[in-house]
């Protein structure tokens, strides 16, 4: 039985020898580099581009800008089954500029040098408007009435403890280490790209349309992706660039953005601003709950972050509202990130019943236990499974939390003072569309599907599915993804692949198991299996993840020092097919969940709406010394509505619920309260 | 490029080109478009690297040791701890690899918008303006400034140097002299764009430090992240004890000053006095006395503050 | 990189002389080439990655003359003479270094991406005067990010190689 050990990645000798393939590592004959030049304006038009200068640079072969490119037919961020591209309008397509960094022109060379050379040669002029910039607030936008039940009104009124703040979170930056690249080479029609997407069936679709191409003519290739945390989910504007060029000039172009590009064109998670209501009685049931919430979005696409996503099921309240609205801005456009909705979402409620629990003069823990929904009260239906009671009582058990005391500052080691902290957590758990093929030959077997492994471990999962399935040891499968003209495959977004995938290949294992009986004894057989997702649908249960993480800080005040130094989270996940690298999933994202927390903003200029930070020094992330000892138990309870080994993804739940649980600690060690993230030395010290 | 074999070579490329030893700073800024040299001369095979006791006891550093062989060297560890200490809370072991003695001393500002070709900046671009001063200058400085220029200076090399009372040897084509480090750094004023009293043309080629038999030095540097990020404060400080009262001190703080900032009053204050919290706290007021805050960076006075009284209280500890 | 004034410049071409991986190269390089650029793009030594072009990720760290360093801050043309070594080179044929081995078995990677310069980084620092402690390995690499946050992993399959080797 091989789901459900932990054996080491298929691929990772590759990875350990630098032999895997990533989309920037490929070279081809004749290949030419393209380097996009991007807006030194937020609003307003292109006067004209002067391209003399780059021109003459030896080895520049072409420079493109609105007058003289291809036409690139633009896409509405639909549907899955559409297409979903996030920065709808094509680049290069008009004049205009909306946002600081837009590409404005592109220098084709045939060395990188050469194409640096020209780019910073291309001179700029623009009729500058009036910039957007302003900051948003909770009740801004045309607001849209999400999920409602009692009246939160009169409920909140009539209630004698409650709480009402506004949480915010700045704009976050995906910022994989893998720089966004797209490699394009075209033979008459067809088109062979090779891209960084962690949707590689939506990429060929949505590329398809773009280049005015016929979908059999377009093959995307993603065979290791050097991760993406949402941000290469939907194309990105690079691709259909490199694209066209290299159908232009009939030569194979790679494009490989900068890290400033990562800032301003592969997309971030929107700032938000929360207004939450939240009132208790005495003895600590919930009465009401009021989340009111505010993204920011660019001027031509509506991006909405549903911070409200899993407050609706979350808690069980009886009287709840939840609003939403986006305010535009003259920003890039805003694109999923790693949880997106729930994490800001649950960064702002849980909070608020920190806050609460404070004024209850009740443990936080207690006041979770409480209010733990027994069915989904949103949509009122009962959940698939939900053990996040247990998570709460065994986390705590695990972390000691029972030692805890609960006024400000009153716990210290070495000298430091402790800071203990908790906070909940949850993730959709849902399938996506998949088909599998499976070709089965005497001892050994290969896999096919146009998923892809963005770092969560598909590779390995796949083989140890398939294994069991066909009685083979894994090292005798072979695992065939990335590739889009592979049977359809779910996006690796929403830790919604494994899930997606497990119903095919099981179905697809056993087709073949069953041809082979009647097959001769040397032929290979082809088993194929294909399942519909659960995803937007109207479901009778209710699939989600869930969680609690309790959080150690130090403070130390002679110093201003504040760092994370323990966390104990217990994740009910369904069955986890691998335990070490699911372990890997969640312990990164707590990493990243102390980013978030203490470290993450992207700054803009207030009045050139240019991202200041725009660098690895200046947009600070953690590193190797920032994290905190990680203790994770997955409960391992299956889940067997959603797919016959009751697996559920764990990309993103690890890092809902860490900010709060941070914040939270923070103010047991320092009586500082911050709703505004990143917490600051300037918050615990003073401006 | 001119990759220079001798010393000569390298002094007489010297016209309307830039000196390129590590490269750490030289390509970055390249890169960015902010340093655009005509013509570069690779001056890393040059034969300035090794370290050596002079006469008097104290150290000579060659200007291409890099920071690792710098704050690896046993001497540097016994004597001169705080400059050991504080090269390797800088950067990473990679860059520290790289990074050279007097590359590190000519580490230019951190300041994004002196970073930003497309930004105004005085000290890129003298009487283009100074964005900082009403925009991001969280990281910047509070010492030293002007009306037209709020840049910090990033180093720690160069704040352990300050308080070392480190001296600066130059050649060029037709010179050879020594630079107190406190006469090296200028205060951007009215001229953001002239950071040293260096010349064109001009070469490091040593550092040399006076004995420190006796004393005891530290360098304590508080920041955002606990690794691989510049200092938001931080404090160089060597201290020669007489039992429990300080003989003599010396205090240099970085992160927050345009220049490696010496402070000399606070020094005055702690000669003769008895170690003691109080006494550390005290001299730290003083210190930051003259402290003016921009629009983010505020908190940097208190930080500064706590940092130095703490980096006291370690050394005398 | 631009120059002075507005006149394009011609790439100069510079005899360089370099050992890689045990490999000797003879070649005439721009003078503008990065020594990460000219491991990629000229010979094809792609495991080393760039994530930054500025030295702020430790992506592209490499070993010149056995010292572990950054080659996306240097210049191909000043290493006249050095011997690099990159991902490529730190096995020994089919017999990987004991770093590699104890990133498969304790994962000390998801994407993989950053994964070369972590296990340059790791092989240089066993040679390095670092404590003995988690903390002081995670300090040694810190100056390579993570952004999939595989830290504990790779402290881990850093320690084991430490202990199996205080052992033998």
């Amino acid at each position: 039985m091989s789901v459900g050990t932990p054996i080491d990645r298929i691929e990772g000798r590759l990875k350990v020898t630098g032999a895997a393939d990533y989309t920037s590592d490929r070279i081809l004959d004749g290949m030419l580099y393209g380097i996009p030049v991007g807006s030194t304006i937020a609003a307003g038009r292109v006067v004209r581009v002067d391209a003399k200068d780059a021109l003459a640079v030896p080895g520049v072969v072409a420079v493109y800008d609105h007058t003289n490119f291809e036409t690139l037919h633009s896409h509405g961020r639909s549907s899955l089954k559409d297409g979903i591209v996030d920065e709808h309008r094509a680049p290069l397509s008009d004049d205009d500029v909306q946002y600081y960094g837009q590409y404005v022109a592109l220098v084709i060379a045939h060395t990188l040098e050469s194409a640096q050379e020209g780019a910073a040669l291309v001179r700029v002029t623009y009729a500058p408007s009036a910039v957007r910039n302003a900051p948003i607030t909770p009740d801004e936008g045309e607001r849209k009435l999400g999920s409602h039940r009692g009246d939160p009104d009169a409920a909140f009124a009539a209630s004698a403890i409650k709480v009402d703040q506004t949480y915010r979170t700045p704009v976050e930056t995906h910022n994989p280490i893998e720089l966004h690249a797209t490699v394009a080479a075209w033979e008459g029609e067809r088109v062979t790209l090779f891209e960084t997407s962690q949707a590689i069936v939506n990429h060929q679709r949505v590329l398809t349309e773009m280049l005015g191409a016929k979908s059999d003519n377009v093959r995307v290739l993603t065979h290791y992706l050097g991760s993406g945390f949402g941000g290469k989910l939907w194309p990105w504007p690079q691709s259909p660039l490199a694209a066209a060029a290299a159908r232009k000039l009939g030569q194979p172009v790679k494009i490989v953005i900068t890290r400033e590009q990562m800032f301003m064109n592969v997309g971030h998670r929107p700032k938000t601003a929360q207004r939450v209501r939240i009132s208790a009685g005495t003895d600590g049931r919930l009465t009401s709950l009021q989340h009111d919430s505010t993204n920011h979005t660019n001027m031509l696409d509506d991006y909405d972050e549903d911070c409200a996503e899993a407050t609706t099921y979350f808690y069980s309240v009886p009287n709840l509202r939840v609003t939403s609205g986006v305010a535009k801005r003259n920003v890039g456009s805003p694109t999923s990130m790693r949880g997106p909705g729930a994490v800001p979402g649950l960064f702002a409620t849980e909070s608020a019943l920190d806050e609460l629990a404070i004024a209850l003069n009740m443990d936080p823990l207690a006041l979770r236990l409480r209010n733990v929904p027994q069915r989904d009260e949103g949509l009122d239906i009962p959940f698939t499974s939900c053990h996040v009671a247990e998570c709460y009582e065994l986390g705590a058990q695990k972390f000691g939390w029972d030692q805890r005391t609960a006024a400000v500052g009153s716990m210290h080691r070495d000298g430091m003072i402790l800071g203990w902290g908790m906070a909940g957590c949850s993730w959709i758990a849902d399938r996506l569309d998949c088909e599998v093929r499976v070709e089965l030959s005497p001892g050994s077997a290969r896999v096919f599907c146009a998923v892809q492994d963005i770092g969560t471990g598909t590779y390995t999962m796949l083989a140890q599915i398939a294994s069991d399935a066909l009685g083979l040891p894994v090292r005798d499968v072979t695992i065939s993804i990335g590739d889009s003209s592979l049977p359809p495959g779910p996006m690796s977004g929403g830790s919604m692949a494994t899930a997606s995938v497990i119903p095919p290949t099981i179905a697809a294992c056993k087709d073949a198991l069953h041809k082979r009986e009647r097959a001769a004894a040397q032929e290979t057989v082809v088993g194929y299996g294909r399942s519909n997702g659960t995803f937007g649908g109207e479901p009778k249960k209710s699939s989600h993840s869930f969680g609690a993480h309790f959080i150690e800080v130090t403070w130390q005040p002679e110093i201003a020092r504040l760092r994370v130094r323990r966390v104990v989270s217990v994740i009910d996940g369904g069955k986890i097919i691998n335990p070490k690298t699911a372990r890997n999933q969640i312990e990164g994202a707590i990493v990243f969940g102390v980013g978030m927390a203490l470290f993450e903003e992207t700054r803009y200029d207030p009045r050139t709406a240019a991202p200041l930070n725009r660098n690895f020094a200046d947009y600070v992330v953690a590193s190797n010394a920032d994290h905190p000892a990680m203790d994770v138990t997955f409960l391992d309870y299956p889940d067997y509505d959603l797919n016959p080994l009751g697996a559920r993804g764990v990309g993103e739940i690890g890092l809902a619920g860490v900010a709060a649980a941070i914040t939270s600690a923070v103010h047991h060690a320092t009586g500082v309260r911050v709703r505004d993230l990143p917490v600051t030395i300037e918050d615990l010290i003073g401006r | 490029m001119t990759r220079a074999a001798s010393l000569d070579d390298a002094l007489r490329a010297a016209a309307s080109s830039q000196y390129c030893a590590g490269g750490t700073t030289l390509i970055d800024l390249m890169r960015q478009d902010v340093m655009r040299p005509e013509r570069v001369v690779a001056i890393n095979r040059l034969p300035l690297t090794s370290i050596d006791t002079t006469a008097d006891g104290g150290l000579r550093i060659g200007a291409l040791a890099t920071n690792s062989d710098v704050a690896h060297h046993e001497r540097v560890r016994a004597d001169y701890r705080v400059l050991s200490e504080a090269i390797l809370s800088g950067a990473t072991t990679q860059i520290r690899n790289m990074a050279t003695t007097g590359g590190n001393l000519l580490q230019r500002t951190r300041c994004i918008y002196f970073r930003d070709p497309h930004s105004a900046c005085n000290k890129r671009e003298p009487g283009s303006g100074c964005p900082a001063i009403a925009g991001y200058n969280r990281n910047l400085a509070v010492l030293g400034t002007s009306e037209h220029c709020i840049a910090s200076n990033p180093s720690d090399q160069n704040v352990a140097l300050m308080a070392l009372g480190a001296a600066i040897d130059v050649r060029s084509v037709a010179v050879t002299r020594t630079i107190p480090i406190d006469q090296f750094y200028r205060l951007p004023g009215e001229t953001p764009e002239i950071e040293t009293v260096l010349e064109p043309g001009e070469l490091i080629v040593g550092v040399t430090l006076p004995p420190m038999r006796g004393w005891r030095s530290h360098y304590l540097k508080l920041r955002d992240r606990q690794s691989y990020e510049f200092a938001l404060a931080s404090a160089a400080v060597a201290v020669r004890l007489d039992g429990s009262t300080l003989a003599d001190v010396r205090i240099a703080l970085g992160g927050v000053g345009t220049i490696p900032w010496r402070t000399p009053a606070a020094e005055a204050a702690l000669r003769g006095a008895t170690v003691s919290r109080d006494a550390f706290r005290a001299a730290a007021e003083i210190a930051l006395r003259d402290a003016r805050p921009q629009s983010e960076n505020g908190f940097k006075i208190e930080l500064a503050k706590r940092c130095l009284t703490q980096a006291l209280i370690e050394v005398t500890a | 990189m631009t120059v002075k004034g507005d006149e394009p410049i011609v790439g100069e071409k510079l005899a360089t002389s370099l050992m890689v991986n045990g490999n000797l190269y003879n070649v005439d390089v721009d003078s503008r080439t990065s020594l990460l650029d000219f491991l990629r793009e000229t010979l094809g030594l792609t495991g080393t990655k760039k994530g930054c072009d500025h030295g702020q990720c430790g992506a592209c760290t490499i070993h010149i003359n056995g010292q572990r360093t950054l080659s996306c801050l240097t210049f191909v043309a000043m290493h006249d003479g050095d011997e690099i070594t990159t991902i490529e080179g730190l096995a020994t044929g089919d017999e990987l270094h004991p770093v590699q081995a104890a990133f498969l078995e304790h994962d000390g990677y998801q994407c993989g991406y950053c994964t070369p310069g972590q296990l340059m980084s790791a092989a240089a620092m066993l040679d390095e005067p670092w404590g003995p402690d988690d903390a002081d390995v995670a300090e040694a690499m810190s100056g390579n990010i993570c952004r999939c946050g595989a830290y504990q992993r790779i402290v881990a399959a850093i320690q084991a190689v430490r202990q199996a080797k205080a052992i033998s």
